[in-house]
């Protein structure tokens, strides 16, 4: 039994505006074990940024409010901490990285200072020696440590981003967050960072919570996945589980909304209709209006985690044992 | 190249434009030559800045190229005023990248997609009008109840389709698409490029889809050409560049994507190294040598053209006979 | 033809046009309530006063018996030195107040806005002439401008909203063209060259209706601030003759009794700063209530 560094568990968040409740994130459960990747997947608007943000407490108030949950980081209830102990957990014990590595960097300070200044907000005094650790960083990520005197600009997206995650990593965090790392990154350049990231969580021992929509980075990097949906967790398991023996509907679709599993010339499998509105969330299954495989009594009540093993889902066909999806069943 | 053979719509001669900067010229487009045949897609790919948003826009002449010929259905529109252009307009559209910015924020659906119709004259009659207006949001499978919104009420989804619909509001035979489906989420990116197909089959349209997705251009287009610094490096039917790709940098790009396949057999990823190099100042040598494994001292004797290595098949290297 | 094509969500799409959305912003904003409230209650009180009172009798008309009667039920403003009713010729007053500056603004905005977004839209030469030009004009202040027009052509209504819209043509000037530089580049605008559209219908379409909102906060700003020039003008002399109520004038007259009736001199002066206030809160709220929709 793996050692579990985060542990999410009946995480609720919503964010009360103007115009409605916005259900971003409607209990939520699961778990990240030491050196595991997980990638938490979904399109806009499932909650994933919500729940990242939640880990660090960074749901901006008002209008988000945690309404209820746990979170559990090295043993402590994160939501529970105040502000300044807060201070402490962040960019130490858990780093996060967002997606736009352009706006991610102050302009007016060199990367090396940028880094040294993570490094000590959290517990090194001597800036020269935080300096010179900023240097080993640079390293780490693949940048001529020459360079920790240039400023952002001078950089490109790539680097900029290897620099944001060397701020990350500074300070040896034992999570990670990555919401969305590459996705504004050319191919090649994802790529890179790709390898990058699978290489320092090979070193440090660093556990991550990747989050993207994109399968293809999901199956280069990930060992877990986790499909979000409308603020639910619909499926989990490891890479191998997600992939080859797909069990939530929604998992399926979009695995047929795929151009690069399909032979040129065959359509596109879309899924029909759109994500419900947040704000309006149906009372069953948030999927079924959308499901090919839906029953009447998707649409009464919302379906629990069923068990297969290590992969959960959250789907009432596997109540009965022997359901499977047209994808499996085609093999 | 047989024309006589192809019915060819489009052609573009060694177009290249530069900008100034401070900096220096700076080479977006730098010599691109293709044609592209009637009801047929030509996929242009390559990573930002390679130039393939700027030769997209300098076909339609909304950018105004610096040499270079562009040849439509025959004539040759390079230096054509803005007035001649006005009636050309009505033949060549573009279907814009982000959905979020391509609209007028202050239009509703009902008044983006009359715009062109009216502005042309094309349809007489208000009535008239917005009945075709209807039938081209029940073409792109938009509801009639969105006549009156505005664009920030609807997801990027719809926006795009709004987009669509203008575009084909004026019958168009060519359609540049800048990126239509990047940013949009995958399972509405299956339904546009879903529709866009059929569109081409029911319109019999002409694309050019230019995108920095080579899984969406593998899928969607007839011809891709791969773009580098402001050059075509490759260019060769679909799956003749998926499955025989001949360019080092068309090689890297290619094992670059990300396969959503795990466990069961994938192709050995192999990395590009090092970062794109400034289009300022180019000097006379393959664009891509500094980063490119096979890099010799014949790479650094002048830019290579692009050669005809078999049927339609195109390759810019100095090396590709020996590296085949 | 009402065939549905999609099969959508349950979600109904409210048309709520960009106004609505603003007027629903406004309505929350505590200041700007009250400030419109105020405005316009003065607009109809002074509507009204025109019809209700003779200009001769009620406003101008001197009553030496009542004069220096302190505000009370009577006269709730009091009388003034020859005692004429304080409080009516307040309410009457503000027409002057009121017609000179939306009269000087409409008047700059309608040249600022062209020049502006002509100078922000073609840039190069064309920018730099007409910005320079604007740039002197805004340089000079507001009041010796006026005097000097008025010096020349002599002190009409007229030529004082003449004078006051110069400042309010620069000042509009210099919104626009920022704002046109900056859609410039819209796609948006991308896609109406795309379209065909000439490029006066570009401007006049697309562009100008979306500078609207900073050209809308500013309008109300620069009422205010043309309100209290106008009033300077009168009270040097050079505006709205005597014995017109216009409170600039009101205030001069009464500077001789500041010891003696203070009220005489300090009711105009609140008059015009509890409507300049008013105005700036107006505004203010008009650019939050704005702003989101901006930024989205």
């Amino acid at each position: 039994m793996k050692e579990n560094i985060l542990e999410i568990k009946d995480l609720v968040v919503h964010y009360e505006t103007d115009e409605g409740c916005v259900r971003a994130v409607n209990n939520v459960s699961f778990s990240i074990g030491k050196k595991t990747i997980l990638g938490l997947v979904g399109e806009t608007g499932a909650g994933k940024t919500t729940t990242a943000l939640s880990i660090l407490n960074l749901v901006p108030n008002p209008p988000g409010v945690i309404k209820n949950g746990s979170i559990i980081l090295n043993g402590v209830d994160v939501l529970t901490l105040p502000e300044n102990k807060l201070q402490e957990v962040r960019g130490k014990d858990v780093a996060m990285i967002f997606q736009d590595p352009m706006t991610a960097l102050n302009p007016v300070m060199t990367i090396g200072e940028q880094i040294a200044e993570s490094i000590m907000l959290h517990g090194e005094k001597d800036k020269e020696k935080a300096l010179a650790r900023a240097k080993e960083m640079l390293e780490h990520v693949g940048i001529a440590a020459s360079r920790s005197g240039d400023y952002p600009h001078q950089l490109s997206g790539g680097m900029r981003q290897r620099v944001v995650i060397a701020i990350a990593l500074a300070c040896n965090p034992r999570l990670l967050i990555a919401d969305e790392p590459t996705t504004a990154l050319d191919v090649t350049i994802q790529a890179q960072i790709l390898e990058l990231i699978k290489e320092l969580n090979r070193k440090f021992d660093t556990s991550m919570l990747l989050i993207t929509h994109d399968l293809g980075v999901v199956a280069e990097v990930c060992d877990e996945v986790a499909v979000m949906y409308a603020g639910r967790i619909v499926e989990w398991g490891t890479a191998d589980e997600v992939f080859n023996h797909t069990l939530h509907p929604y998992t399926e679709g979009l695995f047929n909304s795929l151009p690069n599993l399909r032979k040129r010339g065959e359509d596109l499998v879309p899924i029909k209709g759109m994500m419900p509105d947040p704000m309006n969330l149906p009372e069953g299954c948030a999927f079924a209006p959308r499901c090919p495989y839906a029953v009447p009594q998707c649409e009464k009540e919302v379906p629990e985690l069923i068990k297969r093993g290590t992969h959960l889902v959250a789907c009432r066909a596997y109540e009965d044992g022997n359901f499977k999806l047209r994808r499996n069943s085609n093999g | 190249m047989d024309n006589k053979e192809k019915d060819i719509l489009l052609e573009v001669r060694d177009l290249k434009k530069y900008f100034d900067t401070p900096k220096g010229k700076l080479h977006a487009v730098d010599g691109v030559t293709f044609t592209v045949e009637r009801g047929k897609t030509l996929g242009i790919v390559g990573e930002s800045g390679c130039g393939k948003s700027t030769t997209g826009r300098c076909i339609l002449k909304l950018i105004e190229p610096t040499s270079g010929k562009i040849i439509y259905n025959g004539e040759d529109i390079t230096n054509y005023s803005s007035r001649k252009m006005r009636k050309l307009r009505t033949e060549m559209q573009m279907i814009f990248q982000d959905p979020f910015s391509s609209l007028d924020p202050r239009q509703t659906v009902m008044q983006a997609i009359c715009e062109p119709i009216y502005e042309h004259k094309l349809i007489r009659g208000k009535k008239e009008v917005e009945k075709r207006a209807l039938e081209l949001m029940e073409t792109v499978g938009l509801a009639p109840r969105l006549i009156n919104t505005y664009p920030h009420e609807l997801d990027g989804g719809r926006r795009q389709r709004i987009g669509i619909a203008r575009a084909l509001a004026l019958n168009p035979k060519l359609v540049i698409c800048d990126e239509p489906v990047s940013a949009l989420d995958v399972s509405i990116q299956a339904q546009i490029l879903n529709l866009m197909k059929q569109l081409q089959k029911e319109l019999g349209l002409t694309y050019v889809f230019i995108t920095h997705d080579l899984s969406v251009v593998k899928y969607f287009s007839d011809e891709i050409a791969v773009m580098y610094l402001g050059q075509l490096v490759e260019k060769a039917p679909s799956d003749e560049l998926f499955e025989r790709p001949l360019h080092p940098y068309t090689q890297k790009l290619l094992s670059a994507i990300p396969l959503p396949i795990v466990g069961k057999k994938k192709p050995e990823r192999s990395l590009i190294k090092g970062e794109i190099t400034s289009p300022v100042n180019l000097p006379d040598e393959c664009r891509f040598n500094k980063r490119c494994d096979f890099r010799s001292e014949v790479c650094l004797k002048g830019n290579p053209q692009l050669q005809e290595i078999s049927p339609n098949h195109f390759v810019a290297c100095s090396r590709v006979h020996e590296l085949m | 033809m009402e065939t549905v094509t999609a099969k959508s969500t349950n979600v109904q799409y409210k048309s709520r046009s960009l106004a609505a959305e603003t007027w629903r912003r406004l309505r929350k904003n505590k200041g700007a309530v009250a400030g419109m409230v105020f405005i316009v209650i003065l607009v109809i009180a002074t509507i009204v006063s025109g019809f209700i009172y003779d200009y001769e009798t009620d406003i101008i008309g001197q009553n030496i018996s009542e004069r220096f009667t302190p505000p009370g039920l009577k006269y709730p403003f009091g009388t003034d030195q020859v005692g004429r009713n304080i409080f009516t010729r307040i309410i009457y007053g503000a027409r002057y107040s009121l017609t000179i500056s939306v009269g000087a603004v409409a008047i700059g905005l309608v040249v600022g806005v062209l020049f502006g977004s002509i100078a922000g839209f073609y840039g190069g030469l064309v920018d730099d002439l007409i910005m320079r030009v604007n740039d002197v004009l805004y340089a000079i202040p507001n009041i010796m401008i006026a005097v000097v027009v008025v010096s020349l052509f002599g002190t009409s209504t007229f030529n004082l909203l003449l004078a006051l819209s110069i400042n309010a043509a620069t000042s509009f000037a210099r919104i626009a063209r920022a704002s046109v530089m900056t859609l410039r580049g819209e796609e948006y605008i991308e896609a109406s060259y795309a379209i065909g559209l000439p490029q006066w219908k570009i401007i006049l379409k697309h562009i100008v209706p979306n500078c609207l909102s900073p050209i809308i906060v500013q309008t109300t700003l620069l009422i205010g601030t043309t309100i209290i020039a106008a009033s300077s003008l009168s009270f040097l002399g050079i505006g709205i003759p005597a014995p017109a109520p216009e409170w600039g004038a009101m205030l001069s007259e009464g500077r001789d009794y500041m010891r003696s009736a203070g009220y005489i001199c300090v009711i105009p002066g609140l008059a015009i700063m509890v409507t300049v206030l008013a105005l700036n809160l107006l505004g203010d709220g008009l650019r939050d209530a704005l702003d989101p929709k901006l930024k989205k």
